[in-house]
């Protein structure tokens, strides 16, 4: 782990993050995983692989058993069978950052607070240039001493995501992190998520399809009982799309429709 | 008020969610004043109208004083019998505030113990319901037996009432700690003692605090049943038998007077602890934050 963690840079400079593109940062590979809830088949030998500092959404309509899925690459479930592990050979745990469908703040903490929990846990020096340049980037620099309570829904979102870039970690899981946001913010605040979380490997797990649009660099559908991996699918164009890019309403479209046709 | 930026000088007048928070900071005392005031003035207008009815009806109708002693006859036994009073509302406070305290040490170390294993709830919870749902009353006599002092057996008996919600309070507010935080906590890779201390014990605070305020009126009814069971007598004997004692002499005022104390004591208990829940709570917790619709 401490292997991956950049070297300490004033924030400027870790602003312009010095990796190549794919910048070392491991993927995942994911091997025939299978699991079972008694007689009940969630998945079955499901198998895909991301690479480094690829952005890839995971669709599927709810139940389907994506969420299951998330915890077991993060290595909060066990799987029945099969194995989830990085590219590099090394495993995932403590190498991911997460962000969930609620923003997980904790209301007794300060946004500040909430953005170095990860130093505190761990009994670091909290990087305060690093979490202040953060703060800056999504936009809530004079917020930083403000309880959660007294942000609004888009705020607190932003909070979150510069509490999960705080961690520096390779692979970024979310778990359909902006669908209580309304469209607008929800639009702002994906454009930021896609900038900052450029060079990192990320699974998105959405039940959005324009969202899978805008933001994977490849996207997945999972569907059926058991669920089953649809083949991955590209658009053009690199992310954060336009909403109104005639390559994403297209994609957006067939998604939907196949959406639909996998839960009939 | 929970918007902290409207007195934050860095905050851009732009921005449109401070403008609105301003708004609302200007707005809120002005049309909640006449409210405020009148919450104040109306139970105090209701408290001298009733006292004036009692007066001039015991006044009126001659009402006998170890029938029904009228208030300023009673206001009178307090300030007489003071000597008396005084003392046993002193040891009455004590044996309260010592079960009260000891509840709340005995509550939460047992909360804690329990959320940390199934094992140990499963072994110590069934006592803590059979002491729960044992009256007090008849627990008493065997406490007496056993106990060295009367002291130390109407401690006990007040301890045994107060510390069941504090315990069932806390124990439920350390489970039901929401389970996407935890997972949280384990992706960062907290400690056991970590999670309990960042997440648990402050996730457990409310209900932990609605816990103390029903522990802290229990506590007071349980060390006068007590004292009403152990019939202490003496020197060292608080309000309760104090109050037995007036009845027995038809000290009518008095027994109101020893009442009345009760009864205030209670009131400061509730306030007391109310007033710790909401500056515990008033930054970020639902229950004290004011809704913004």
């Amino acid at each position: 782990m401490v292997a991956l963690v950049r070297p300490r840079m004033d924030a400027a400079a870790a602003a312009t993050r010095d990796q190549t593109p794919n910048g070392g940062n491991p993927g995942i590979r994911v091997r025939d995983l299978t699991l079972r809830f008694g007689a009940q088949t969630v998945f079955e030998n499901l198998s895909f692989e991301i690479s480094g500092g690829e952005f890839v959404a995971l669709l599927g309509s709810s139940g389907v058993g994506k969420s299951s899925l998330l915890k077991i690459i993060a290595g909060l479930a066990d799987a029945t069978a099969g194995s989830v592990i990085g590219t590099d050979g090394l495993p995932i745990p403590g190498r991911i950052a997460y962000m969930g469908q609620q923003d997980l703040l904790y209301p007794w903490l300060t946004v500040m607070q909430n953005v170095t929990l990860g130093a505190r846990l761990r009994r670091e020096p909290v990087d305060r240039p690093w979490a202040e340049h953060l703060l800056e980037r999504v936009g809530l620099s004079t917020r930083q001493k403000a309880l959660p309570a007294a942000l609004s829904g888009g705020m607190r979102q932003r909070a979150a995501i510069a509490r999960t870039l705080y961690e520096r970690q390779p692979i970024v899981l979310m778990d359909e992190p902006f669908s209580a946001l309304d469209a607008i913010t929800r639009a702002m605040v994906q454009d930021l998520a896609a900038e900052l979380l450029a060079d990192r490997t990320v699974l998105l797990i959405t039940h959005d399809p324009l969202e899978a649009c805008r933001l994977g660099h490849h996207l997945m559908v999972l569907s059926g009982h058991p669920a089953r991996l649809g083949e991955p699918f590209t658009v053009p164009g690199q992310p954060p799309r336009a909403p109104d890019d005639p390559a994403v309403l297209t994609s957006q479209g067939h998604l939907l429709r196949l959406l639909v046709e996998a839960s009939r | 008020m929970t918007l902290i930026q409207a007195q934050d000088p860095a905050s851009t007048p732009e921005d449109p969610e401070t403008v609105a928070a301003n708004e609302d900071v200007l707005a809120t005392p002005s049309s909640r004043r006449p409210e405020r005031w009148l919450r104040f003035v109306i139970p105090v207008v209701m408290l001298l109208l009733l006292l004036g009815v009692w007066q001039v009806y015991v006044t009126m109708a001659n009402v006998p004083q170890y029938i029904l002693p009228s208030p300023l006859r009673i206001a009178q036994a307090l300030g007489t019998d003071w000597g008396i009073l005084g003392s046993a509302l002193l040891v009455t406070l004590k044996i309260t505030l010592s079960a009260l305290i000891l509840a709340l040490i005995g509550g939460v170390v047992l909360a804690v113990l329990m959320a940390q294993s199934r094992w140990i709830e499963l072994a110590l919870y069934p006592y803590a319901v059979i002491l729960q749902v044992t009256p007090v009353v008849a627990i008493a006599p065997l406490i007496l037996i056993y106990a060295p002092s009367t002291q130390v057996a109407l401690l006990f008996c007040a301890w045994i009432v107060a510390f069941f919600p504090v315990l069932s309070n806390t124990t439920q507010g350390l489970k039901s700690t929401d389970h996407n935080l935890l997972n949280l906590f384990e992706m960062y890779r907290a400690s056991r003692w970590q999670t309990l201390r960042y997440l648990q014990m402050p996730n457990a605070l409310p209900y932990f605090l609605a816990g103390l305020r029903i522990a802290g009126g229990l506590a007071l009814i349980a060390a006068v049943v007590a004292e009403f069971a152990a019939g202490s007598a003496g020197a060292g004997s608080g309000l309760a038998f104090r109050l037995l004692e007036a009845q027995f002499r038809l000290n009518i005022p008095r027994l109101f007077a020893a009442l009345f104390l009760l009864s205030m004591t209670g009131v400061v208990i509730f306030l007391g602890t109310s007033l710790i829940s909401h500056l515990l709570l008033r930054k970020w917790h639902e229950s004290s934050i004011r809704r913004e619709n």
